[in-house]
């Protein structure tokens, strides 16, 4: 089972790379590295903030992008191809197909954001023509940033199994914006004074996957820590999602006729 | 056959004529462009549009990224600065909403909250001339970043140099010096306003440790040249002195510097800090020559040099 799993996901990071996503990245790092040298000369005194807020906000925008665009296609492009008769021919189970295309994009993005870390640090390095401790602080909102694709990536693939990779995309891309205003909207519910309306925004304040605990962009470039508790119980959140995402999603694939 | 085969190599007609229109048109949008900006006199107004006026919505709609989005407003804070300063103008609207917004986005960037005020404070053209709006941003930043001792030294520095108010200068030392990891010459500051109040020695004082803490040329040069200024005070005032003197024991005007030298009241005509030398102005007070590089309107009295239009 194990090695089915292992050779999707293998074939899927294939087929990303195949796709020539990762070429963005060589445009990000230039980018990077050209307003960084920019915003120093045009601003004052945020010359290494500006470089970490907008390495990290580049590597967490580019990376919901892949995120959601890859990750609606996983399944549908498969029907849509009729390679998933063939796929599903071989002694593949269902579950292994979806847990394997999962672990393939997740692969895509780990390898994605590996080299924009690469191409932040040179950037930082340029900038400050020193790398010290303090500079570790980014990698924790970069693993922030990840747990966050984590989620993404469950969410389009449940919603690839679903409907079609547009509507896919737009639902995916609500739930995230919702995902980072869900405080906003239970406090919306409590002010309603609706019994009802509370009811249902406390509902939605639990079911729907909370971004805004992800992000710590800021706080890393002020060079202020991310609290242990957090950390752990992020990770945990983020595990115990995708397993209801990924869980969700098998459950649909199950049932579906090609 | 042959005609067959060059006809179809031959490009047709409307594949160059998309090449023209591509080319040509390209090439004519830089002139149009140019002169409806030309024309468009409210091309002003357009950049002093502020878009956005609550940090706090843009916050909620930036998606985690407002430390991003405040890195820009503040980028966008120090060019429209700089802007009007190039400019002299005498006005800077938009000023203090940018510093509002850029650290309702970022309450953390301790940089917009002290430079911003340095603008904000500092009289036309040389900033808004809003020491009020510069108060309003410090205190922001002191209850956003309680542990920030520096800015209770900006809060009285604004009272001691601005407001003139030494009382409350004197305050806001005092309290910063009980903040944590407040240096030493915080108290030794409060008790020297308050002893003496707006004297020479205790701007001298503030604006040195200005100099000493900046961490960008700008903010150094700003020290430089109000210490400049401060010193060439000094030095009109003591030659102001001279000149009553003069009068009083030679019943006459002195007409110029050169005469109080004549006259054994100086030994030589005093240079000041740029290295140029003092003049009698026509008001019969000393200044600066017109030659001198101290910022005349840093100086509290300034007469217009000898043969100034003014």
């Amino acid at each position: 089972m194990i090695q089915r799993i292992r050779t999707i996901a293998f074939h899927t990071f294939k087929e990303s790379v195949r796709e020539k996503v990762l070429y963005n990245l060589i445009v990000f790092a230039l980018l990077l590295i050209g307003s960084a040298v920019l915003f120093a000369s045009i601003s004052l005194g945020i010359g290494r903030l500006m470089l970490v807020n907008l390495g990290l906000s580049s590597i967490a925008i580019f990376g919901l992008l892949m995120a959601i665009f890859i990750g609606i296609g996983l399944v549908s492009k498969e029907i849509d191809r009729r390679t998933i008769h063939n796929i599903l021919s071989k002694p593949v189970r269902r579950f292994e197909f979806i847990i394997g295309k999962y672990l393939g994009l997740m692969l895509t993005l780990l390898v994605n954001t590996s080299i924009m870390t690469g191409g932040f640090y040179m950037a930082l390095y340029y900038v400050e023509r020193r790398l010290g401790g303090e500079d570790l602080l980014p990698l924790e909102a970069i693993y922030f940033i990840l747990l966050q694709f984590a989620i993404v990536v469950g969410l389009a693939l449940l919603f690839s199994c679903i409907s079609t990779p547009i509507l896919s995309a737009f639902f995916t891309f609500c739930l995230y914006v919702i995902g980072n205003f869900l405080g906003d909207i239970r406090w919306l519910g409590q002010e309603s004074g609706s019994r009802i309306f509370e009811k249902v925004t406390v509902l939605l304040y639990y079911v729907l996957p909370n971004f805004s605990d992800f992000q710590v962009i800021s706080q890393s470039a002020h060079g202020i820590s991310v609290p242990p508790f957090l950390l752990t119980s992020g990770t945990l959140y983020a595990l115990l999602y995708v397993t209801i995402l990924i869980s969700a999603a098998i459950l649909v694939f199950e049932k579906r006729e090609f | 056959m042959k005609q067959g085969s060059e006809n179809k190599h031959r490009t047709p007609a409307h594949i160059w004529l998309c090449w023209l229109l591509l080319a040509g048109g390209s090439l004519a949008l830089w002139p149009i462009r140019r002169g409806i900006d030309r024309h468009a006199g409210g091309l002003g107004e357009h950049a002093e549009t502020l878009y956005f006026s609550s940090g706090k919505t843009l916050r909620a709609l930036s998606l985690g990224h407002a430390g991003l989005l405040a890195d820009i407003y503040w980028t966008r804070a120090v060019q429209y600065f700089g802007r009007k300063r190039i400019a002299r103008a005498r006005r800077f609207d938009l000023l203090a909403p940018l510093l509002r917004i850029t650290t309702e986005l970022d309450p953390h960037l301790l940089i917009a909250y002290r430079f911003g005020a340095i603008f904000l404070a500092a009289k036309p053209p040389e900033g808004a001339g809003e020491p009020e709006q510069a108060l309003q941003l410090v205190r922001r930043g002191i209850v956003a970043n309680p542990g920030y001792w520096r800015f209770w030294q900006d809060l009285g520095f604004i009272y001691y140099w601005d407001l003139k108010n030494y009382k409350m200068a004197a305050r806001a030392f005092e309290t910063g010096s009980k903040q944590p990891g407040a240096m030493v010459w915080m108290k030794a500051m409060a008790a020297t306003i308050s002893a003496q109040g707006g004297e020479f020695r205790t701007s001298r004082l503030l604006w040195s440790e200005i100099y000493r803490q900046a961490e960008t040329e700008t903010v150094r040069r700003s020290a430089l040249a109000h210490l400049a200024a401060l010193k060439a005070d000094q030095d009109i005032g003591e030659l102001n002195a001279l000149l009553t003197r003069f009068r009083k024991e030679q019943g006459s005007e002195p007409g110029s510097l050169e005469n109080l030298v004549r006259a054994g009241y100086l030994k030589a005509i005093p240079l000041d800090p740029s290295g140029v030398p003092y003049v009698l102005g026509a008001n019969g007070k000393v200044t600066v020559g017109a030659q001198s590089k101290v910022e005349r309107h840093l100086l509290p009295e300034s007469p217009p040099p000898p043969g100034a239009d003014s």
